[in-house]
Parts: structure tokens; C-alpha cells; sequence
């Protein structure tokens, strides 16, 4: 608590200290010296709006006083900013403040320095930057300064990176189409051939299956077909694991039959050897 | 020069199509039914496959889970009834002292079963 209030009481003694401008004037001389605008700055009202031809030379002077007393003081930073509102280009320039408060800023556009920001059509405002370990920090704007333009200001290398990128267009293999109807039909004609060829063959063979009905080998018969038909199924409506529980439980009774069967069939065999 | 060369061709082109009827007539004769009964089915399937391979070459091979199923269940069946023929025929009767015809048809039906299960499984 006690810091709290140190710190409190230091702050409002900060804020009772304020630092001001006297005297603050700015004078703008053409290149033969002539001086071309001569003021005295108001802190309070609008900035004024100046104009610097391209050989033209600006000269600005102020005192730092305290608001209390009128007292010089020498801040212990002191900077002119120089801000483009519509590029957001800004250059900071330090200002050398002598111990009794007093300053004066050249600036000669035939060598402009390097803190001046580049600059368009629109004017640069012009503030003044106060700060001070004693005293609350101050921020007077100054004026409206109209200088020549000059080159755009450089790209940033990273710039390009910060944009959207364009739209990313998928493209995808055409959808597979079927062959034309003939062609189907022929090929389908060509597929169920072979079947009329087995068909044939095998009625000029002529099979005979003397004992397919005997309550022995019926079972394992019907047990295969089954089978078969619980394969259809499973193509046409049910799911894996519904065809493998069914298929489990059927392949139990067709091992059963089969081994029924195959052992008849085995002594059938034997014995009419 | 020209005679004796087209008579030696004419001859042989005769001699192999005389090996080729006795061939005919010997598997005629000599195979029984049943086993013709095996073979016509093995044409059947290599007929088969063989058409729908030439459809995947020339005109397309769209439903290609369709075609994968189709020429592997041919394949596939192919091969299990080559080794039940194999197995079953008689007169490789001392190869396969072990194996009774009955047990050659359980595993017949048996690999059957699973392979039909995988085709349609892939038929989709």
C-alpha cells in the first residue's frame, strides 16, 4: 500500500510539473535567402499549413518552459515527428534542446535528411515529442507541411507475402463414362457365350447324377447352394458382418452335411471296387 | 529348289494335323466323362476370362471393382478346378495316394466358397 501511494503522489507531481512551448516561431527563406513566411506557432489552435519549395529552407524555434514559473527546462528527449496520414510513412527527428530549454531545427530541402519520410501530394503533419524523467511527457502538433514529393517509398522484401493468395482451383479426371449401348451389348453378348458353349457341351456329355436326391448327398447340395445364395445376398443388401455370422453358422451345417455326404460317397466307391 | 521345300511343309502341316486328330481321339477315347464334364467346365472359364480381358483392353475398364471381379473369379475358379481334376483323375492315382476324390471336392467346395466370397465382395 504504501508503494501505491509513492507511486500515486510521484505521478500527481509529474502531472502538476507539465512542460509547455514558448516562443515557438518557424520561418521558411527561398533559396536567395528571401524569407517567405515568418510566424509564431499557437500549441493550442489549428496547425497552420506551411509550403517548402524544392531549394526552400525551413527553420523552426521554440524554448521548453515550464507550464509553472516559465522556467527553460532541457528535456531529456526531445523529437520532431513527420507523419504522411495517407501512406502511414512517418521519420522521427531528434531535436538538440540546450540546458536553458532553447532549440532550433533546420531543415534545408536542397539536402533533405534521412528522417524525412517519403512523401506525396499530401502534407506531412508535424508534431513535437516531449519526454522527461521530471515531467509529464508532451505532444504539440506543430504544423501542416507541404513538401515537394518524392520517390515512392520502397516495397518491403516481405511485402508480397501479406497478400490472399489466388484461389486455389482443384482439378479433377473426368468422371468415367460407359461405352455406348451397342458396344455393351455385343461385349455382354461375347460374355455370355461361353456360356451357351458350356451348356452345349455339356448336354452332348449328358452328366448323370444318379444319386443327387438321396437324402445323403441332398443336404450337402442344398447346403452349397445355400451358400451361394447368402453370397447373393451379401452383394445385394446385407453387410459384412451380418454375411459372416450367417456364413459361420452355415458353414457348420455344411461341414456336417459334407462329411455326411463325402464319407457315403467314399463307401459307395470302395465298395464297388 | 521350290518343290521339294512346299512338299517337306505340305507333309508336315499333314503330320501335325494327324498328331492333332490322334490327339482328339485319344482324349476322346480315353477320358471319362466325368472329366470331360471338368474340362468343358476349365474352357468355359478360360473363354470367359479371356472375353472379358479383351473388353478391359479395348474398350474400357470402368467398373474396374466389376472387372476385377469378374476376370478373378475366372482366374480363381480356374485354378481350383485345374487341381480337383488334378487330384481326382485316376491315373494320377500314385501322385496322390493321400488325397481321396471325396476330400479333393471338400476342398474344392471349400475354396470355392471363400473364393466367391471375395468377388462379391468386390462386385460392389
Amino acid at each position: 500500500m504504501g508503494v501505491l501511494r509513492c507511486c500515486l503522489l510521484a505521478l500527481l507531481a509529474v502531472h502538476a510539473a507539465a512542460l509547455t512551448l514558448q516562443s515557438p516561431r518557424v520561418t521558411v527563406t527561398g533559396p536567395d535567402a528571401a524569407q517567405l513566411f515568418s510566424d509564431s506557432l499557437s500549441v493550442d489552435g489549428p496547425p497552420p499549413t506551411l509550403t517548402l519549395g524544392p531549394d526552400d529552407a525551413l527553420k523552426l524555434t521554440f524554448q521548453v518552459v515550464e507550464s509553472e514559473g516559465g522556467k527553460g527546462v532541457q528535456p531529456h528527449q526531445a523529437f520532431l515527428r513527420f507523419y504522411d496520414e495517407t501512406t502511414g510513412e512517418e521519420g522521427i527527428q531528434p531535436v538538440r534542446v540546450t540546458p536553458g530549454g532553447k532549440a532550433k531545427f533546420e531543415l534545408n530541402m536542397s539536402k533533405p535528411p534521412a528522417s524525412l519520410p517519403p512523401s506525396s501530394t499530401a502534407p506531412l503533419k508535424v508534431s513535437l515529442l516531449l519526454g522527461s524523467f521530471t515531467h509529464a511527457p508532451a505532444k504539440y502538433t506543430l504544423f501542416d507541411l507541404h513538401v515537394p514529393p518524392s520517390q515512392p517509398a520502397p516495397a518491403h522484401p516481405d511485402e508480397p507475402s501479406f497478400h490472399a493468395l489466388p484461389e486455389i482451383q482443384h482439378t479433377f479426371r473426368p468422371e468415367p463414362v460407359l461405352p455406348p449401348r451397342p458396344v455393351s451389348a455385343t461385349f455382354a453378348g461375347l460374355v455370355l457365350a461361353p456360356w451357351a458353349l458350356l451348356l452345349g457341351l455339356w448336354s452332348q456329355i449328358g452328366p448323370r447324377v444318379p444319386r443327387l436326391f438321396s437324402p445323403h448327398i441332398l443336404p450337402f447340395v442344398a447346403s452349397l447352394a445355400a451358400f451361394e445364395g447368402l453370397l447373393f445376398w451379401y452383394w445385394v443388401d446385407l453387410r459384412l458382418g451380418e454375411v459372416l455370422l450367417y456364413g459361420g453358422v452355415l458353414s457348420l451345417v455344411t461341414a456336417l452335411t459334407g462329411k455326411q455326404a463325402l464319407s457315403t460317397i467314399g463307401e459307395w466307391r470302395t465298395g464297388k471296387k | 529348289m521350290a518343290g521339294p521345300k512346299t512338299t517337306a511343309s505340305s507333309v508336315s502341316s499333314s503330320s501335325s494335323a494327324n498328331a492333332l486328330q490322334t490327339l482328339w481321339k485319344a482324349y476322346n477315347d480315353t477320358t471319362s466323362p466325368r472329366l470331360k464334364l471338368v474340362d468343358t467346365f476349365l474352357v468355359f472359364l478360360m473363354l470367359s476370362g479371356v472375353v472379358q480381358f479383351v473388353y478391359c483392353i479395348l474398350v474400357t475398364n470402368f467398373p474396374f471393382n466389376a472387372f476385377l471381379a469378374g476376370f478373378g473369379s475366372c482366374v480363381g475358379q480356374f485354378v481350383l478346378t485345374a487341381s480337383l481334376r488334378t487330384q481326382v483323375n485316376p491315373t494320377n492315382r500314385s501322385e496322390f495316394k493321400d488325397v481321396s476324390p471325396e476330400r479333393a471336392f471338400a476342398e474344392f467346395a471349400l475354396g470355392s466358397i471363400v473364393l466367391h466370397f471375395f468377388v462379391y465382395n468386390f462386385l460392389g
